[in-house]
């Protein structure tokens, strides 16, 4: 389902220009649940942004669902990450003025989905990660683990088959961190591929693969086993 | 997504900042009540004028304009009162014509005991009280027994009774003018109006007028028509009677109301023209203003950009949504405007005794304008929040 060929990714910093993603070659297939790990600074949001269509790779091609992302343009991009891909992020990323249910009901705005049906999909979404209880309440109001619940429904409301997750466990005590990757483990569980970036190895171990970034460049299995062995 | 959702969502983040939002619509509040308040007062100021000139009851007035060669052979032309009795009558068989008002004023002096005054002295006609109410304050007004016996009885305008009499009651007295006595049976009432000031004046029954002053023509001929789509032809019919009578070519002539009517329009419509261009630049302020606070509201709303980004917003959705938010802001200005601007021109024009001319034109306009301000000041907060790169907005702080 995810394609990438030869990736690289420069940003220009003054008149410096810095290789951040340095030609990444990767495959995941439909319903996989994938582990990126790496050092801080490796490259690996960098590598999500291009993948959640959030940001255009330098060079390099990248097909999503067999389509080549890597030319479209803001408003196909816009629209690809609207019904393809959905997002968590590790500050959870909720809009403050809204209540869960309208934090939930954002994407299918965007997606031109009528008021009513938005309101039942989204009481859906949310009962089904446990908070039909907190569905008026604001963010605020809300705990850690409930917020990433919330922002986990909103990921899966326009029923994308790819949910992108940086880190979202990274502001949450362990016991909660467990919690949120059930969560993710049964929507992969009903067939929706997930990739998730973590530092912890009590999280890689949901995923049925661990891709290892270091510099801008996957190290191969046989690298990573040498690196386990010194 | 529909305009509706988009408006939702705009009144909920200009209700999340209310007193800012309040602030900011000042501007536009007061923008566009003063561009109001001064269309609708130059618009009742102008009906105002208009009636004043064209004068009540379709009527028209003639004047005498003599030619250089007729100045040339008669040297006393313009001394000489120019409308003769018989004109009057031979007016007064043109069909088109009603009534023919006619007066004669003199300047000359009015004594009461040791005092004395200037006065205009103004001989009237029968037909002048049809046309012309002379509303008397104190004792009575003519009568047909007045002026058919040339009785020597006249009103006087409050102005004068002031000066002659102060507090004493002047009717029953006799004054002197030019020498002649002359019984006060009235006092006029005080004019009113903005434009009206009072002047120092007696009215006498043309017949009276005569017997003092010696002279039986008149000054002044008012025609007045059967309707006013007949007064322009009353009046050129008139001008051309007369101008036959007398052997002239175009001496007399009638004033083309219409034309003045424009002019004045023209002028009245300049001046607000002017004053509401002021006014305009105060909008224009108000209008900055919400660009201003629009521009304040993208960059505190970055992160929230970045997300309705990531979450599949494209950047058209972003600009529109700001656009609907800035012209929400101006909209709801500019209905507060207009309500403060009818209400003041009401009070205005009520003070001043004008229609109040507050039309749906001024107010449909007053609506789109703002809605137009809010569009073009929201413009470039709006192109800054579309602008945005998603992944700069998501991690800005
Ligand atoms: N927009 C950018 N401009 C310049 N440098 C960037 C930008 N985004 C990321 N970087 C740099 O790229 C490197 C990788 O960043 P990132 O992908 O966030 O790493 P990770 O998520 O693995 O910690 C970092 O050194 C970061 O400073
Ligand atoms: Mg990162």
């Amino acid at each position: 389902m995810i394609q990438l060929d030869a990736i690289t990714k420069s940003f220009l910093l003054g008149k410096e220009s810095i290789h951040v993603l340095n030609g990444i070659s990767l495959q995941i297939e439909q319903g996989e649940f994938v582990a990126i790990m790496g050092p801080s600074g490796s490259g690996k949001s960098t590598l999500m942004n291009i993948i959640g269509c959030l940001d255009k790779p330098t060079e390099g091609e990248y097909y999503l669902g067999g389509e080549n992302v890597s030319h479209y343009n803001d408003k196909e991009l816009a629209r690809v990450r609207n019904q393809s891909i959905g997002f968590v992020f590790q500050q959870f990323h909720l809009l403050p003025r809204l209540t869960a249910l309208k934090n939930v009901e954002l994407p299918m705005i965007y997606a031109g989905i009528s008021k009513k049906e938005r309101q039942a999909r989204a009481e859906e979404a949310l009962m089904k990660v446990g908070l039909s209880d907190r569905m008026d309440h604001l963010p605020n109001a809300l705990s850690g683990g409930q917020k990433q619940r919330v922002a986990i429904a909103r990921s899966i409301v326009n029923k994308p088959k790819l949910i992108l997750a940086d880190e979202p466990t990274g502001a949450l005590d362990s016991k909660t961190s467990m919690d949120i990757m059930e969560q993710f483990r049964e929507l992969n569980g009903e067939g929706v591929t997930v990739i998730v970036v973590t530092h912890e190895s009590e999280v890689a171990e949901y995923a049925n693969r661990t891709i290892m970034v270091r510099d801008g460049v996957i190290q191969s299995p046989a690298a990573m086993d040498r690196g386990r062995l010194t | 997504m529909s305009f509706m959702e988009n408006l939702s969502m705009s009144l909920s983040s200009l209700k999340a900042h209310k007193m800012r939002s309040i602030l900011t619509m000042l501007g536009i509040i007061i923008g566009v009540g003063a561009v109001i308040i001064v269309v609708a007062i130059g618009q009742g100021g102008e009906a105002m004028l208009k009636s004043q000139i064209t004068g009540p009851g379709n009527t028209i007035e003639m004047f005498y304009q003599p030619s250089d060669e007729e100045v040339r052979s008669n040297p006393n032309a313009f001394q000489q009162a120019p409308f003769k009795q018989e004109d009057i009558r031979a007016l007064e068989q043109i069909p088109e014509i009603k009534r023919v008002v006619a007066t004669s004023t003199k300047i000359s002096s009015a004594r009461f005991q040791k005092d004395t005054a200037d006065v205009s002295t103004t001989g009237i006609n029968q037909a002048y009280l049809q046309l012309n109410q002379l509303k008397v304050a104190k004792g009575r007004g003519f009568s047909s027994a007045d002026f058919l016996g040339g009785r020597r009885v006249g009103l006087i305008s409050n102005k004068l009774q002031e000066k002659l009499f102060k507090e004493e009651n002047p009717v029953g007295k006799v004054i002197m003018i030019a020498n002649q006595p002359i019984e006060i049976i009235g006092v006029l009432e005080k004019p009113t109006g903005l434009l009206a000031f009072g002047s120092m004046e007696v009215f006498l029954p043309f017949q009276t007028w005569r017997n003092i002053y010696g002279s039986s023509d008149f000054t002044q001929v008012t025609l007045q028509a059967s309707s006013a789509e007949q007064l322009q032809t009353a009046g050129k019919k008139a001008a051309r009677l007369l101008n036959n009578l007398h052997n002239t070519e175009k001496s007399y002539q009638v004033i083309n109301m219409e034309e003045i009517a424009q002019g004045v329009g023209q002028v009245t419509k300049i001046m607000t023209l002017i004053i509401g261009s002021i006014a305009g630049i105060s909008l224009f302020v108000g209008g900055i203003g919400v660009m201003n606070i629009m521009l304040v509201s993208v960059t505190e709303r970055t992160r929230e950009i970045g997300i309705r980004m990531a979450l599949g917003a494209t950047r058209g959705q972003v600009l529109t949504q700001f656009l609907i938010e800035s012209m929400t802001l101006t909209l709801i200005g500019g209905v507060l405007g207009i309500v403060l601007g009818w209400g003041t021109s009401t009070i205005v024009s009520f003070f001043a005794g004008w229609p109040s001319l507050v039309s749906w034109q001024v107010v449909l306009s007053g609506v789109l304008f703002s809605m137009v301000i809010g569009v073009l000041f929201g413009l470039l907060p709006a192109n800054k929040a579309a602008k945005l790169d998603p992944i700069d907005s998501l991690r800005y702080e």
